[in-house]
């Protein structure tokens, strides 16, 4: 059967402590648009890490229909970006190695990479890096909310798509909820959306997302 | 507004088309690949399906489809009205069309989430065994099962037999009911179109629903639906999404009984066979119809006839033996 892995990397540091509950809230949502539909559900995986000071894989890569309870992120410590891709490379090459060995054909991998603040680790880019050179790359696509966050760095983490709140000042709920909605959204074209042979999946991702300006991934 | 809301009621009523500057506001109800679906403010049951791209709508052949509803005979428009969301007028922007409006699926084709979301009651939810996210859906027992199944080959056929290609039938635009009794409602109608003809839009088949011999959805023919039909057949018994001709067709208990499993399976691998050999919806229909069978006494060893003394005399002896005569009297 062919699978397509989907990873939610959220950072739950301390400077999202005021709007966590309405991320866990729209992961909420994300799981009964997804898990209500079976056929979507049979064909995408879907895993959640949270990231600060540490990360965490909060929902090893499952079949959302077969969740009765998803962990909630919780805000708290730093903001270490190295510590989230190189937990996000060891999970995706654990998770294709397993669904390969289960008889799947696996497509790439897509992240849903979502961030209020400036990475504060400086070495973050070495595993970011491991994590593109990795047999199994994933395809990410990047958010940034708040003021907190920084245009360049999103960009630079960002290889598929890159998405700026377009006011940084403004109430992030609605951002947080656009979020997890064109997560949602890219999951189910992805799966449903029909293919030029009529078979397969192609990723299927928003050109725009409410409340967002996309970022040009033009690097220098 | 009131004469707005008469103008929709007359260009229902009477297929005609309506400026879309008519349309009362409404939410939205539904986003597809070709079309946005919102339900129009005080006039309920009825939904708008607004093209997003109308500079590659076929006008004409919407209209076709228009026409032919209205052109039934009262009592087959209403048994159409029942079970497809076909379109009742089209909507138009100046020269343009750019939708067209259509009745909401009827309320047992719904089914409440967990937290109080309403969803479709899908063809997928009978491919799929029942998950916790899912148990809002009244599920079919075996018989009904089989009977969903044979009232949509009968909505298939009546199709065909007015002429017309459904081209993609899929898990997506099947939604079906047991409550009150087992019913069927087909979904995306303007995807349908005359034999030979081209459809309102490009059409593309849903992914694992394609013809193996017609890949693309605008080829789409009676040969291809035939097949998809097939699929539709064979997977909602099995409970299977992937099931396909070729593979062994194993319905789930008590759908079939093993006279009926053997008849089916002959139709179902006839169903992926070349153009002009693949079964219509009739040819299931010995298989998988209510028509009884007659019980037959079951076979019973003879009772031995008592033996008797054989008497000798009768065949001691030999008669006179004659000849051949083999040259012709002179």
């Amino acid at each position: 059967m062919q699978i397509l892995p989907f990873y939610a990397v959220c950072d739950e540091s301390s400077s999202m402590t005021l709007h966590i509950d309405t991320l866990n809230k729209a992961l909420f949502e994300l799981h009964q648009e997804i898990s209500t539909n079976p056929t979507v559900a049979d064909k995408t995986r879907f895993g959640l890490i949270g990231f600060s000071t540490d990360a965490h894989e909060l929902q090893p890569l499952v079949d959302l229909s077969d969740l009765e309870e998803l962990p909630a992120l919780e805000a708290s410590g730093l903001t270490s970006y190295g510590r989230a891709f190189d937990l996000l490379r060891r999970a995706i090459e654990r998770d294709v190695t397993e669904l390969k060995a289960e008889g799947h054909d696996v497509y790439r991998p897509v992240v849903f990479f979502l961030s209020d603040g400036e990475p504060t680790d400086n070495d973050w880019e070495q595993p970011y890096q491991d994590l593109l050179a990795a047999a199994f790359r994933p395809h990410i696509i990047a958010f940034g909310i708040t003021e907190g966050a920084d245009r360049t760095v999103i960009a630079q983490v960002a290889t598929f798509k890159a998405f700026m709140q377009e006011d940084g000042n403004a109430d992030v709920a609605p951002a947080l909820r656009e979020f997890a909605a064109s997560l949602t959204r890219s999951i189910v074209r992805s799966v449903s959306g029909a293919t030029a042979a009529g078979t397969g999946m192609s990723l299927q991702v928003d050109d725009q997302v409410p409340g967002f300006t996309a970022v040009s991934l033009d690097k220098l | 507004m009131t004469a707005d809301i008469a103008a929709i009621a007359g260009a229902l009523a009477g297929g005609t088309d309506l400026g879309l500057a008519l349309l009362p506001a409404g939410p939205e109800a539904g986003r597809g690949g070709q079309g946005l679906v919102r339900r129009l403010d005080g006039v309920p049951g009825v939904l708008f399906k607004r093209y997003l791209e109308p500079g590659r709508v076929r006008g004409p052949a919407l209209a076709e489809l228009v026409a032919l509803r209205l052109a039934l005979p009262p009592d087959d428009r209403d048994r159409l009205d029942a079970q497809a969301a076909w379109p009742l007028c089209r909507v138009v922007d100046g020269p343009h069309c750019v939708g067209f409006l259509m009745r909401e699926a009827p309320a047992p084709m719904t089914w409440r989430t967990a937290s109080g979301g309403s969803r479709l009651t899908e063809a997928q939810y009978l491919l799929y065994p029942e998950k916790p996210a899912t148990q809002g859906v009244v599920r079919p027992d075996p018989e009904q099962r089989l009977a969903l199944v044979l009232e949509l080959l009968g909505l298939i056929d009546r199709l065909h037999r007015l002429g017309l290609v459904i081209g993609d039938l899929s898990h997506a635009n099947v939604l079906w009911s047991v409550r009150p009794a087992p019913a069927v409602h087909l979904l995306d109608c303007d995807g349908i179109r005359r034999v030979g003809a081209a459809p309102v839009l490009e059409q593309a088949d849903t992914p694992n629903w394609s013809d193996p011999l017609s890949p693309h959805g605008s080829a789409s023919s009676v040969d291809s639906d035939r097949y998809k039909a097939a699929l539709l057949v064979g997977r909602i018994l099995a409970q299977d999404p992937y099931l396909v001709p070729g593979a062994p067709f194993e319905p789930l208990p008590g759908v079939l009984t093993e006279r009926q499993l053997g008849l089916a399976r002959r139709v179902w691998e006839q169903a992926g066979g070349p153009y002009g050999t693949r079964p219509d919806p009739t040819a299931w229909l010995p298989a998988l119809g209510t028509r009884g069978s007659i019980p037959l006494a079951p076979a019973v060893a003879p009772v031995p006839r008592p033996s008797r003394p054989v008497d000798a005399r009768l065949f001691d002896g030999r008669a006179p033996r004659g000849s051949i005569r083999l040259r012709r009297p002179d």
